[in-house]
């Protein structure tokens, strides 16, 4: 089954880096957007089954994402990815309902391994 | 944010994205140092003129005395690292790290060389990895001690026509220290610049 992925980062070159690390072989339909409020309203057609997401990002910041999703009841999966590597952004996110927290820049295998570990991709 | 003249706007973005990658280098190693949770802002690169410099500073930093700390580097491109301490920065810095008395002005001045080093070291690194060059450093030196921040850059001290400029602010999330980091990659060097970003974009 395609999986819908949607990548959330006002960078387009992190976009793009991100988009470059998913596996080949992993079926799926990429959406990219650059800010918080065009995450959300993605998120809000019901379509998103995993969701790529940058922590700083100006006006909506990835927090904010992440607390207005569970307040929604986060039906998708969410994958922090950020330059951010304090020990407590990554407690932060992932109590924030986040399911893993990759650093930048991404590595192709510890997406992989993430992804395989929740069975999005076999 | 794109009218910049010396690169592209692919080589901006790349530029952007490697700053933003040394910038949470940096950041958690003042918040291992401090033991504080550290607010990230978005790096800012502008391309500048001498005369202008003054100006960029004064609208990161705000008015007021500050003191800094500067650190030549080279690598694929050289060019200087400051960090900026507003001037009530350094005393909330002894506090954090930990001084229980109001410490004297020799050691507040090795404070902040140690921390610069620190978040220069992190920042820079970070971004040298990324376009997989070497990076050396020279000593740092406090160029201010408590002087208005017009004087810290002053035009006629600069030999060069155009730098790129790149900005990080720090700050803590539950105290009032703040400092910032303004990276200044020197014209001339900047075709070397240039050619790593394209590098490191055709990786993409």
């Amino acid at each position: 089954m395609t999986v819908s992925v949607l990548v959330v980062d006002d960078s387009p070159m992190a976009r793009k880096m991100l988009m470059r690390s998913l596996p080949e072989n992993w079926d799926i339909e990429v959406t990219q957007v650059g800010s918080g409020a065009e995450a959300i309203a993605a998120y809000r057609t019901g379509k998103i089954d995993v969701m790529f997401l940058d922590l700083t990002m100006p006006e909506m910041d990835g927090y904010q994402v992440l607390e207005t999703l569970r307040k929604e009841d986060l039906n998708c999966l969410v994958i922090v990815v950020s330059a951010d590597i304090q020990p407590r952004a990554q407690e932060r996110v992932l109590g924030l309902g986040a399911i893993s927290f990759i650093k930048k820049p991404v590595d192709a295998q510890k997406v992989e391994a993430i992804l395989k570990e929740y069975g999005i991709v076999l | 944010m794109s009218s910049n003249s010396i690169l592209t706007q692919e080589q901006q973005e790349a530029l952007q994205e490697i700053a933003n990658i040394g910038m949470g280098q940096a950041g958690a190693s003042i918040a291992q140092l401090l033991d504080h949770f550290v607010i990230l802002s978005i790096p800012k690169i502008v391309t500048m003129q001498p005369d202008n410099v003054a100006a960029a500073l004064l609208r990161t930093v705000g008015p007021g005395n500050i003191s800094a700390v500067r650190q030549a580097f080279h690598s694929i491109l050289r060019g200087e690292a400051v960090v900026i301490f507003g001037e009530q920065r350094c005393s909330d810095l002894a506090d954090l790290m930990g001084y229980e008395h109001d410490i004297d002005h020799t050691s507040e001045q090795e404070l902040l060389l140690d921390v610069s080093n620190i978040i220069i070291g992190a920042c820079l690194r970070g971004i040298a990895e990324q376009m997989k060059a070497e990076i050396g450093f020279s000593a740092p030196s406090l160029i201010a001690d408590q002087v208005p921040i017009e004087k810290l850059l002053p035009a006629d001290s600069m030999d060069w026509k155009n730098a790129l400029l790149v900005e990080v602010n720090f700050s803590l999330e539950q105290r009032s220290f703040a400092c910032h980091l303004v990276i200044l990659m020197i014209e001339g060097d900047l075709k070397t610049l240039t050619d790593s970003l394209d590098r490191f974009l055709a990786a993409y």
